[in-house]
């Protein structure tokens, strides 16, 4: 049973009574707030410390490193987007300027990031005729592991190819990254795929190559469908014709990285 | 005589599309540079200087019998025909000069061009103090001296041609009669 209060008096303890847990609200609150901030902070250090206890290590395994940046990810430290970020307020705890890799590893994990950024931009342009300017990124790490010279060569994770490609948002590069099926690729020439040129891309992934026929068979297209498709992904470079079958075959560039350079 | 190893085809040679000519220009660019790069190494391999297309149409070079793909002879001259011209006329940088006797059958393959070896060449004489000394255009391509030398058992049209890349640099003189050359290196 509730107490409830008879006469003029109710109303000043009814204020009273709001009053009061408004106070309790905003205590309980701010407790909240604090110890939140204080679980934060002991995150951080301890993320701080672990980063410097297995810099080497983050710096050599592509596997372990792309791990560190997925947890750094998911508490919202992005390595590379806290990069340079100046709040008035913000990054008081991590120093003055400069990005979380560099606060923690001495500067030279963006410039990793940027290295493999900068190979990544060089394969794209320099196999750019031969794909068309799309290339996978699993493709890419290896081109990029190996290097061209001897030595030279990067071990880095599809992740680490991803967020390089990432990096060089900012800039306005035209460089993105694609999914086609289940493969991610990236676009170095800004332009879109159509769905029917993404399915026809697929459709090469999982059979090596496709035909006008295969086409008309496997999707029920009609022939002009599969034949202009076809057309407009030769004419963007995407795919190459093979005309020594008895019927025309096109396949894709993508396995013929390997032997240049 | 050593048999030669057996030449390390590129993936590309693997790829089915790479046999027929591409009606892209850009790919047809990016695949003609890999035909290019293909029959220089392939020349190499064999220390062959020249090359006749109409044997080579038969060679594993132009037919991949495993893939049932082959370059026709038309084919294989175009993509010749792309690597004598400059790269100004968007043509393969001069790695190929074609023999002129009669129609484009048979070709120089520079994997090496005649100033490139005449360097190799300067190099070598520098490197074994033979400047100044007297060799004998045989001495150079069969000699034992320079065995270990990329340029040992050189086609001698080719050497003769590098000399002379040397002479007009006032780095060589050539004398004696055809078949019989001297060469004196400054």
């Amino acid at each position: 049973m509730s107490r409830r209060g008879v006469g003029l008096g109710a109303f000043a303890n009814r204020t009273q009574a709001t009053q009061s847990y408004a106070t309790h609200g905003a205590n309980l609150r701010s407790t909240h707030t604090a110890s939140l901030q204080t679980q934060l902070s002991v995150f951080q250090s301890l993320l701080h410390t672990f980063a410097l206890e297995h810099s080497s290590t983050i710096k050599s395994n592509p596997t372990f490193r792309a791990e560190f940046a997925r947890m750094c990810n998911t508490i919202g430290v992005d390595p590379l987007a806290a990069s340079n970020v100046k709040g008035k307020n913000g990054r008081r705890r991590l120093g003055e300027g400069g990005s979380f890799w560099t606060q923690i590893m001495g500067g030279d994990m963006n410039d990793f990031y940027f290295e493999v950024a900068v190979r990544v931009v060089e394969l794209c342009r320099e196999t750019r005729s031969e794909n068309g300017g799309l290339i996978g990124v699993e493709e890419c790490r290896k081109r990029v592991g190996k290097g061209k010279a001897i030595g030279s060569g990067l071990e880095v994770s599809d992740d680490d190819i991803l967020r390089a490609v990432r990096s060089l948002e900012p800039l306005g590069s035209g460089f993105s990254i694609v999914k086609v099926g289940s493969k991610q690729y990236i676009r170095s020439i800004p332009k879109e795929l159509n769905t029917d040129q993404a399915t026809v891309l697929e459709v090469i992934q999982v059979l090596g190559f496709v035909s006008i026929s295969m086409l008309r068979l496997n999707l029920k297209w009609e022939k002009a469908r599969a034949q202009t498709v076809i057309d407009d992904l030769l004419a963007d470079g995407l795919v190459w014709l093979d005309a020594q079958g008895p019927e025309k075959e096109y396949w894709s560039p993508q396995n013929l990285l390997q032997d240049s350079g | 005589m050593t048999t030669t190893p057996p030449f390390p085809f590129p993936p590309t040679y693997n790829f089915p599309p790479f046999f027929t000519p591409q009606p892209n220009t850009t790919t047809r660019h990016a695949q003609l540079e890999k035909w290019s790069s293909l029959i220089q190494s392939w020349c190499r391999h064999h220390r062959q200087y020249r090359l006749s297309l109409i044997d080579a149409v038969e060679s594993p070079l132009f037919h991949n019998t495993a893939l049932r793909k082959r370059l026709d002879l038309r084919e294989a001259r175009a993509v010749v025909d792309w690597m004598t011209k400059s790269e100004e006329e968007g043509g393969g940088g001069r790695r190929a000069e074609w023999i002129p006797d009669g129609p484009k059958t048979v070709a120089w393959i520079w994997w090496r061009r005649p100033e490139e070896w005449a360097d190799v060449l300067v190099d070598w004489v520098e490197g074994t103090g033979q400047k100044g000394s007297v060799l004998t255009v045989y001495e150079l391509i069969h000699g034992e001296g320079a065995m270990s030398q990329e340029f040992h058992g050189m086609d001698t049209d080719v050497m003769l041609r590098s000399l002379n890349v040397l002479v007009k640099r006032g780095r060589a003189q050539i004398f004696g009669g055809e078949g019989q050359e001297g060469v004196k290196f400054f």
